[in-house]
Order: structure tokens, then C-alpha cells, then sequence
């Protein structure tokens, strides 16, 4: 027994010491970082302050919060409108056709992120692929100026995210046992009730954290805001970058990630508090 | 555990002492030999001219390269001024790392091309004495409109204001030189330290935002080639490459005065081959070598005794104009002041969206 016990502790030494290293000391450093002052050229000093929190409530700042709030939710709840249909119909595919529906996912993923933004611009710009084909089809007469727009933003983010949700939804309704739901309209439920208050109550986890896995990166990928908006939105992610390399304001940075997180975490624990659940399904 | 830690640490002396031997084995006869750090921004040397020196010094470069200044400070600070043997860098950064100690000071004595330089651009306020710096191209942010997409004909930053251009002006995103074009509206100068004042030139900054379309520091140039907008306010290199891609476009120097930089190279202080960043420094200031580099680069050429090797065409473009140099330079300013820029930028910057 205790020979066994120890040889779980070896193996599992690795991962803790990983763990401490590379996720538990960076953010106590990071906390730690938001509690100083900012040196005169670079670096800081070892000053107690709670200024940079103090700042961050400045309406210019909250503002930044409040915006990477909106843009997350209202990415979140588009995804969800359109990965959740794809992922419950995919699960209900035949094997060969959900390979290819799954390959049709992943194929996008062996181009760099970046790279497929980028072919966004060639969508989006004056006189680029949409405006081509709606000029074309004299549905518009003039360029329209699509790129570095809001919604240009949010169709970047909406395609960056929507893979998460769908895979969680798939691995959820995979599971499910449609016969359920034939037996409920055996039972006289109409299709959309048989739906709503059997199939859809067995996939609500999968749909659940598929709207964690994009909530949380939506607040953070202000790099799509940066290359789709023109720069023009102000997120917290950029307000972080920013203040780290031309601001040369370590702690005032540290502390817009330390609160950030903070919410981040907030929305996890709102999430378990309301779905019962403690794993997120398709990640595990 | 323990075990582990002891054998890891082994490990990497053993690594470092390997790769500190490797160096020492490269020296051949009669050259300096062994590596040159290099740190910059990506394409600051034509190849050839890379080339050219590897193959008469027996120094090999590495070339690596930094996007923000502030990265280039952070790892100096980091190394203490040493992996590093020749950074190029912008002059406001240069003064902070004279200030830090990070730079050490030049022996002009060991460099033949030193009175290539041309004074104008030396002798600024991050090394008023050219103690620590030899200058490598200056710029002068302009602005470049397409005729064809306007009937405004744009003489000054204040045009850029014209409501007749509403979403139609790319620029770039260096909130000291983007207040500074709203300062020099109102006849103030870049480097103002009065608050109001600046609140002031954030006010009128404000009412430009209906007019911006995009903000991007790199390749701010493609969005007025590609008619994406009809005017944009670009840095020296990226007005070069715009006229080289059409040259129907126009460029304006504005009248309400220049903005000046100046980029310079220094060694930092504790480089491991000083010897070689000599040898480089004086390499690209041969007239036809510092030629070559200029009409690379596309910033206006501070050799002057490169002037007569730049081609008849790339004159115009990247030799300074008499009376310009007249431009001011953007210089540090007190932290109140930079930060009160800071928050004027983003309630700007969220303005346009």
C-alpha cells in the first residue's frame, strides 16, 4: 500500500512541479507585479501602492472592461446560435459523414490563426471578394466599407471561436440516446418538445462549456479586434499589451490582468454554481 | 528531486561552457572573426551588405530583431547591456538607455568613416555630445493622399480634420506623434509638458475620429495603395514604399511644421565583441556601402559623403531637402505629461470605433 502510494507521488511529480513553475509562480508573481510602483525608465520599484487599482477605475479603464464584456458576449451568443445546430446535427450523422463534418473543422487549423484572419482583409476590403460579388449580383452599387468595422470584428470572432463550441456540442450529443427522444414522441410530445425537454437537456453541458471555452478567449483576443477593427477597439487585452511595451507600466499592466482574471475565474464559478457540473465536457 | 535539480544544473554548465568554447575556436588570421549580435528591427541592412562584411571580417552576424524600442530597453535591461553588440534603435529610446548605463562610450578614433557622418543629424539631445551614438537614418512622418479619391487638396495635418474626409484617413499608432500632429494644429510643440495644454490638443484630436479609419503602426502604407482610404500619415519608410508602389499619390510636408527622428546605433555596455561592432559601424559608413543601406531602407541618409552614390531617382525621396532638418525631434517628456498623452490616445482611439 505504501509502496504503491509513493510510486503515484513520483509520477506525479512532474506535473506538479510544472504546474508551480510554469502556471503557480508566474501569477503570484503577476499579483505581486500589480501591488508595486513603476520604476522612472524601466522596471519597478519595490514601493507599495494600490494606485494601479485605483486606476483602473477611471472611466476610461472600465470602459475597456465593459467593452471586452460586450464584444465577448455577444461573440458567445452567436456561436452559440450557430455551433449549436451544427454540432447536435452533426452527432446525428452517419459515421462517414461525421469524419468528414469533423474534417471540415480541422482542416482550417493547420493554417496559422493569424494567417486566416488575414484572408478575412481579402473578404472584407474595398472592392475585395464581397464587395466583387454583391456589386456583381447589383445588390450594392458602391464599395461598401466593410473592413475595420465592428461587425467585421465580431464575424473574426465568431469564426474563431465557433470550432470550441461545435466539438463540445458533438461530444455531448454524441452520448445522447436519441431513442429518448423517439421515446418521448412515442409518448405524444411534439417534435420540438421532445427536442426541448429531452435532447436538449442532455446536451445543455456540452453546450454549457462550449460557451465557456469561447467566453473565455473572447476576452482575450484583442489581436482580432487589432487586424479586423482597424485598432479602433479598445479591449482590455490591448490596453494590457499596450501598457507593457510603449507604456513601459509593468504594474499598472499586471493589475488589469489580475482583475481580468479575476472575472474570468468569476465566470467559471457562475458557470459550475449553475450547471451542477465540475468538468468542462469535450475537454476532458 | 534533489537529484534531478543537481543533474539539471550540471546540464546546463555543461551547455554553457560548450557554447562559450565555440566562439573562441572561429578567430582566423588577420580578421576579427567570431560573432556580431546585431539587434534591430527587421530589414535595416540589405543583404549585400550583410554579406559583405561577413565575408571580409570572418565575423559572422546574427541578426536578431525587436518591434518596439521598449522591447529592445527591456532585454538590456535584462542582460545588462551585454549579449548585444550593435543595436539601432529610436533616439528618445536611446536616451533612456544612455541613461541606464546600458551604452558604452564610443573611441571615434578606431572608425576611418566617422567624418562621413553628417553633422546635422548629430550632436541631438539623447547624446548632445555624439559621445555614445553614430546616426543610421532619420524620418520625417508625412502625409500621402490619393487625388483620385478626394477633392480636398491637403497642404497640412489640419486637413486631415476636413469632414469631407469622414472615415477615410489611415494612421499610425504612436500616441506621441498622433497628439503631436493635434499639438502642431494649434502651433504648440510635440514636446510640450503643460497639461492643459495637452488636454487641450486631446480635445481637438477628439473631432478627428470621425474621420479615422485605420490606426496601424506597420504597413500603414497598404491601405492608401490599395484605395482602402483616400489619405494616410505615414512614417519616412512607409511614404517610400507608397510612392514606389504608385506614383500617382501625393505627398505633403505639412505646414504646420515637421516632426524629426533620428535613428541611431550604439554598443552596449558590456558586448562581447565590441571589436566587431567597430569593424561593422565603420563598414556601413563607406559612402557606397551607407549608399546601398539607405536605398534599402528608404530614411532619409545621414552620410553625407553617401549622398553622391545614391541613384539620380532615390535622391529626391530619401535625400534630405535643404531647411528641413529645421523639423522638431519628439523627445521624453515628464511621466505626467506621457501619461496624460497615454490616456488621451485610448479615449481617441475608442472615439473611432
Amino acid at each position: 500500500m505504501m509502496k504503491n502510494r509513493k510510486s503515484n507521488w513520483a509520477l506525479l511529480a512532474p506535473m506538479y512541479v510544472f504546474t508551480i513553475l510554469f502556471v503557480a509562480l508566474p501569477i503570484l508573481y503577476m499579483f505581486l507585479l500589480s501591488f508595486l510602483t513603476r520604476a522612472e525608465v524601466w522596471g519597478v520599484d519595490f514601493t507599495f501602492t494600490l494606485d494601479n487599482y485605483k486606476r483602473i477605475g477611471e472611466p476610461l479603464y472600465l470602459n475597456t472592461f465593459v467593452e471586452s464584456l460586450k464584444l465577448a458576449f455577444l461573440s458567445t451568443l452567436l456561436v452559440m446560435l450557430i455551433g449549436y445546430p451544427y454540432g447536435y446535427f452533426m452527432a446525428r450523422m452517419s459515421a462517414v459523414w461525421k469524419k468528414r463534418m469533423l474534417l471540415l473543422i480541422m482542416i482550417p487549423f493547420w493554417t496559422s490563426a493569424l494567417i486566416r484572419l488575414y484572408g478575412w482583409i481579402i473578404v472584407f476590403r474595398t472592392n475585395g471578394v464581397l464587395d466583387k460579388l454583391l456589386m456583381g449580383l447589383h445588390i450594392t452599387e458602391e464599395p461598401l466599407k466593410l473592413l475595420y468595422t465592428y461587425p467585421a470584428v465580431v464575424v473574426g470572432m465568431v469564426y474563431s471561436l465557433l470550432p470550441f463550441m461545435i466539438l463540445s456540442v458533438y461530444s455531448s450529443a454524441e452520448k445522447l440516446d436519441f431513442t429518448l427522444a423517439e421515446a418521448a414522441r412515442d409518448l405524444g410530445a411534439s417534435s420540438f418538445k421532445a427536442f426541448w425537454t429531452v435532447s436538449f437537456k442532455l446536451t445543455l453541458p456540452g453546450l454549457l462549456s462550449g460557451v465557456i471555452l469561447s467566453f473565455i478567449p473572447s476576452m482575450g483576443l484583442f489581436f482580432i479586434a487589432d487586424i479586423l477593427g482597424g485598432n479602433k477597439i479598445v479591449l482590455v487585452g490591448s490596453v494590457i499589451q499596450e501598457q507593457l511595451t510603449k507604456g513601459r507600466n509593468q504594474p499598472f499592466a499586471a493589475a488589469l490582468s489580475a482583475v481580468l482574471m479575476v472575472l474570468t475565474t468569476l465566470m467559471i464559478r457562475i458557470y459550475r454554481k449553475v450547471t451542477g457540473t465540475s468538468e468542462l465536457e469535450g475537454l476532458v | 528531486m534533489k537529484k534531478c535539480m543537481t543533474l539539471l544544473l550540471c546540464l546546463s554548465l555543461a551547455v554553457a561552457a560548450l557554447t562559450g568554447c565555440g566562439s573562441e575556436t572561429e578567430k582566423q588570421e588577420g580578421k576579427i572573426g567570431g560573432e556580431m549580435n546585431l539587434y534591430t528591427w527587421d530589414g535595416m541592412f540589405p543583404q549585400e551588405v550583410l554579406s559583405g562584411f561577413e565575408e571580409e571580417t570572418g565575423v559572422r552576424i546574427n541578426y536578431s530583431n525587436f518591434d518596439y524600442d521598449e522591447d529592445m530597453l527591456a532585454k538590456l535591461e535584462e542582460t545588462q547591456g551585454g549579449d548585444y553588440d550593435f543595436v539601432i534603435a529610436d533616439d528618445y529610446i536611446i536616451e533612456l538607455v544612455i541613461a541606464e548605463g546600458l551604452a558604452q562610450k564610443l573611441d571615434t578614433a578606431k572608425l576611418e568613416n566617422y567624418n562621413n557622418l553628417n553633422p546635422v543629424f548629430m550632436s541631438q539631445f539623447y547624446d548632445p555630445d555624439n559621445e555614445y551614438t553614430v546616426p543610421y537614418g532619420a524620418g520625417i512622418p508625412l502625409i500621402v493622399y490619393d487625388p483620385a479619391l478626394t477633392d480636398v487638396e491637403i497642404t497640412g495635418y489640419e486637413d486631415l480634420w476636413n469632414p469631407a474626409l469622414e472615415d477615410n484617413v489611415a494612421i499610425t499608432a504612436n500616441y506621441r506623434v498622433i497628439n503631436g500632429i493635434a499639438l502642431k494644429t494649434m502651433g504648440e510643440s510635440f514636446n510640450t509638458e503643460d497639461l492643459s495644454v495637452i488636454q487641450a490638443a486631446g480635445d481637438k484630436l477628439l473631432e478627428l475620429a470621425p474621420n479615422i479609419r485605420v490606426i496601424n503602426d506597420s504597413n500603414t502604407q497598404d491601405y492608401v495603395v490599395s484605395g482602402e482610404v483616400a489619405a494616410a500619415f505615414l512614417y519616412t519608410s512607409q511614404v517610400y514604399t507608397a510612392l514606389n508602389a504608385r506614383d500617382d499619390l501625393e505627398v505633403v510636408y505639412p505646414s504646420e511644421g515637421l516632426g524629426f527622428g533620428i535613428m541611431a546605433g550604439f554598443i552596449p555596455s558590456d558586448a562581447p565583441n565590441a571589436e566587431a561592432a567597430y569593424a561593422f559601424i565603420d563598414y556601413i559608413n563607406r559612402p557606397e556601402n551607407a549608399a546601398k543601406c539607405f536605398e534599402y531602407i528608404g530614411y532619409y541618409c545621414t552620410n553625407k559623403a553617401a549622398e553622391e552614390f545614391i541613384s539620380e531617382e532615390m535622391k529626391e525621396m530619401i535625400v534630405l531637402p535643404e531647411g528641413v532638418a529645421e523639423g522638431e525631434i519628439i523627445q521624453n517628456i515628464s511621466q505626467d505629461a506621457e501619461d496624460l498623452h497615454a490616456e488621451i490616445w485610448n479615449q481617441f482611439k475608442s472615439a473611432c470605433d
